[in-house]
């Protein structure tokens, strides 16, 4: 259930579709765009005068006429629906770290695992450590067999983001690499700078 | 969260990249960019040049999530009400409410037209947050030592460049105050001089805020601009 951005976006695209193409309906029939136009809306077109409502006493009468698979029908989509919508909320939910990391190369050896907590706070640790950085915050999230980090630093005034970087990838990320035995875990880095007063230089 | 450049990346697990690379291998081998699945970005950058570096995407949490709550909240009082009426009560009143509404307002009705205003609104809205990339607050940088670390994903935020600049060009002798405003293609400084030429700090100015853009290791430098006023008093 990771969110998956590509994922997150089609469906934020699709309801933005609805929405719009829903109001635009309303709107053009509305301010009477057809006539003032005259364009002829296609048969079966909804709402095509200023006067029409969005439910009609003979949609409502034609719904209640459709027989006894009606409604069981419209709670049956109701509850596919919210269910997948309850679904696609969840998965926004930050993700568990993966309880333990496999060690010792590819194949990982059997019965040895790393907790990800673990290791997160001893990258944290180190990279907290090196100069110029001010705090270090570390999560390792994804699956067991794939995590990935996420880091965040926070440099000192003093620190330099190409100087973090580099003592970053040599320090802490090489011992992360280099004790678990595994590949290279993908990791995403953010820098920001400890607030500070301006100074002026003495 | 695992921003990813294109719409496709089936998956943000980089196996290919897994069984390429033996874990034996120091970091300094590099890895085939192609095949890095989390970080096409840092490697495209490293090898194609600076221009060629995608910046992160933002895998929009936020709005999903209200998006998704709003319909659940609504599909679920829906599908409670539906089914009460099945069971033999009354509907409730703000079911009432919005069908007499519906069945009674045409549409160049003011309120019709405001809703559907609204709805077409928050649709543009959705649909600009899906097609653009976000993260306008964070500004990529370059992996250290060029294609050394392509699992690396690094970016700084602005207002960390902007503290950052602001900073060295204080260091500059004849500044008092310095503003800078760090956009994503262009740095805009703007100090006050106390002493010495303005023209003169200025190209210090310039080339001291050079210097320590360099040192930020972002993937696409902005420009600079700088602007100097005397202050006197």
């Amino acid at each position: 259930m990771t969110p998956r951005p590509v994922f997150n976006r089609i469906l934020l695209a699709l309801t933005g579709l609805v929405l719009l193409g829903g109001g635009l309906l309303i709107i053009s029939a509305g301010i009477d765009l057809y006539r003032s136009h005259n364009l002829a809306p296609p048969a079966g077109w909804p709402l095509t005068t200023p006067g029409d409502v969005l439910l009609s006493s003979s949609d409502r009468a034609r719904w209640s006429s459709q027989g006894w698979w009606w409604w069981p029908a419209v709670i049956a989509a109701l509850v596919v629906i919210a269910a997948l919508a309850l679904w696609w909320l969840l998965a926004q939910l930050p993700r568990r770290h993966p309880g333990g990391i496999p060690v010792g190369g590819s194949p990982p050896q059997e019965g040895i695992e790393l907790s990800a907590r673990a290791l997160s706070d001893a990258i944290g640790a180190e990279a907290g450590a090196l100069p110029g950085v001010q705090r270090a915050n570390v999560r390792i999230t994804g699956r067991l067999s794939h995590p990935h980090a996420h880091i965040t630093l926070t440099l000192t005034p003093q620190g330099t983001p190409d100087t973090a970087l580099k003592n970053l990838c040599e320090g802490p990320l090489r011992t992360a690499h280099q004790s678990t035995g595994s590949p290279l875990m993908p990791t995403e880095a953010r820098l920001r700078v400890a607030h500070h007063k301006s100074r002026r230089a003495e | 969260m695992t921003p990813d450049p294109g719409p496709p990346a089936p998956s943000p697990a980089p196996s290919p990249h897994r069984n390429r690379v033996s874990p034996a291998r120091e970091p300094i081998a590099p890895a085939p960019p192609e095949h890095e699945a989390l970080a096409p970005d840092t490697a495209a950058g490293d090898r194609g040049g600076r221009h060629t570096t995608r910046r992160p995407w933002s895998a929009r949490r936020l709005p999903a999530m209200l998006v998704a709550a709003a319909i659940v909240v609504a599909t679920g009082a829906a599908l409670v009400d539906v089914v009460a009426v099945r069971a033999g009560r009354q509907a409730a009143g703000w079911r009432k409410h919005l069908t007499e509404a519906l069945a009674t307002r045409p549409v160049d009705d003011v309120w019709m037209l405001a809703g559907a205003a609204v709805a077409a609104a928050v649709g543009v809205w959705l649909i600009a947050l899906a097609l653009s990339p976000g993260l306008r607050h964070l500004l990529p940088l370059r992996s250290p030592a060029d294609g050394a670390a392509p699992h690396l994903r690094a970016s700084l935020d602005r207002d960390g460049a902007a503290a950052l600049l602001r900073d060295a060009a204080m260091r500059v002798p004849g500044v008092s105050t310095a503003r800078i405003r760090v956009r994503r293609h262009r740095i805009k400084a703007r100090a006050d001089v106390r002493f010495r030429d303005p023209q003169q700090v200025k190209a210090d100015l310039t080339a001291v805020l050079n210097e320590e853009r360099e040192h930020l290791a972002l993937c696409r430098p902005p420009r600079i601009v700088v602007r100097v006023r005397q202050r006197t008093s």
